[in-house]
């Protein structure tokens, strides 16, 4: 079951950004966000914005080659991933994935790669290009599973 | 005979350090903290409270596998660092087995589980007698339901323990004893005494550092892709 939580349009980077630290007011310990969205989208822009929140003292930089980044100056360590290497569930397993804290909270692009980790419930962010080199229409979803499964 | 051995191979982290039948030190952590951050100062606290230095350690051991794959690995290369350059014996057990040496009950069927997702369990089922354990089944990847049908077979009382002791509980659907809480998890205690037993049953055997390997159980790639185009195919 998927309820929308916003949709909104942003104009520029920093706005992406200023989204991101709206929804890390919300998120909480073991949260997960599945992040969405074409190359030069916005993602690590987003993913800033929570930062900016959830581990104030730390600098954003894109996964794209280490996989996984990991901030722990905030109350939580926050783990950014980027899983468009991973091929299979043993490559998963291998960055330490499952190994994490449960407080951890996760900021995961590209999880088209890995559908069988998702957890039940999980926040699902939509970054689109529009008209517009800078517009975005973003979508934030809240996904929970459904109870009578 | 001084002995120092680890386990972190789950959540848990324990370091033990024993001298024959006795335990000198022992630390277990289930603090959320990575493995990596706990057990070199809980190995340098051991060695210290106990005036020793790791050069008075005659044997290193630590669980091999099966376990999470990071812990694994940070326990067998912290042991390999350790043995480095010495001729000490460094000696992997199962996981499995170590856990099976937490449980001293006789005429019963000791059942350590550890969770690997999915529904699925490492294990491997032993008994004990006066002569000590005995392995009945090799360790396995095996799911919760499967588990549950081989268990059915058995008449003798059943002591699960291990880091998926409470997932096990909740779904085997054949009756378990109760295990004290104690003796349920990862235990570097029992590491040594499993280590020091296989060490000495084994004279002529190669424990060097550089023999040393995980040990992971994982359903082969190969096997798992069979599965998921029979899935398929029935959904067809």
């Amino acid at each position: 079951m998927s309820n929308l939580m916003m949709s909104l349009e942003t104009t520029d980077p920093e706005q992406t950004e200023a989204l991101g630290k709206v929804l890390a007011k919300v998120l909480q310990a073991g949260d997960f966000v599945a992040l969405y969205g074409d190359l030069g989208a916005g993602k690590t822009a987003f993913t800033r914005g929570i930062a900016s929140h959830l581990a104030p003292n730390d600098t954003v930089s894109s996964p794209t080659y280490t996989i996984v980044n990991e901030y722990r100056s905030g109350k939580h360590p926050f783990c950014h991933f980027d899983m468009y290497r991973i091929e299979n569930e043993d490559d998963l397993e291998s960055i330490g994935f499952y190994d994490y804290p449960e407080d951890a909270i996760f900021v995961v692009e590209w999880c088209e790669k890995i559908p069988y980790a998702l957890p039940r419930n999980y926040y699902r962010v939509n970054i689109e290009k529009t008209k517009g080199e800078d517009k975005r229409s973003i979508t934030i979803q809240r996904i929970t599973e459904e109870e009578n499964q | 005979m001084i002995t120092l051995a680890l386990d972190s191979t789950s959540r848990y982290s324990s370091v033990a350090l024993t001298d024959n039948d006795r335990i000198l030190g022992h630390t277990f952590l289930d603090s959320g903290n990575t493995h990596s951050e706990t057990l070199l100062p809980a190995i340098i606290d051991l060695l210290n409270f106990n005036h020793m230095h790791s050069d008075d350690v005659r044997l290193f051991a630590c669980s091999a596998g099966p376990g999470s794959f990071t812990g694994v690995r940070i326990g067998v290369s912290i042991l390999k660092g350790l043995c480095s350059g010495s001729t000490r014996p460094c000696v992997g057990v199962s996981t499995l087995e170590a856990l099976a040496e937490n449980l001293p009950y006789t005429d019963s069927l000791l059942c350590p589980v550890m969770d690997a997702r999915r529904n699925q369990v490492y294990n491997a089922l032993f008994r004990r007698t006066e002569e000590g354990l005995i392995r009945l089944t090799p360790d396995r990847l095996i799911t919760l339901s499967e588990l549950s049908a081989e268990l059915s077979n058995y008449n003798q009382k059943i002591y699960l323990c291990g880091d998926g002791y409470s997932l096990a509980k909740k779904n085997l659907s054949v009756y378990t004893e109760n295990t004290p809480s104690l003796l349920i998890a990862q235990n570097a205690v029992s590491v040594a005494l499993v280590a020091k037993r296989q060490w000495e049953n084994s004279p002529g055997s190669d424990f060097s550092e550089g023999k040393l390997q995980p040990i992971y159980l994982r359903a082969s790639q190969a096997e798992r892709e069979r599965l998921e185009k029979e899935t398929a195919n029935k959904k067809i």
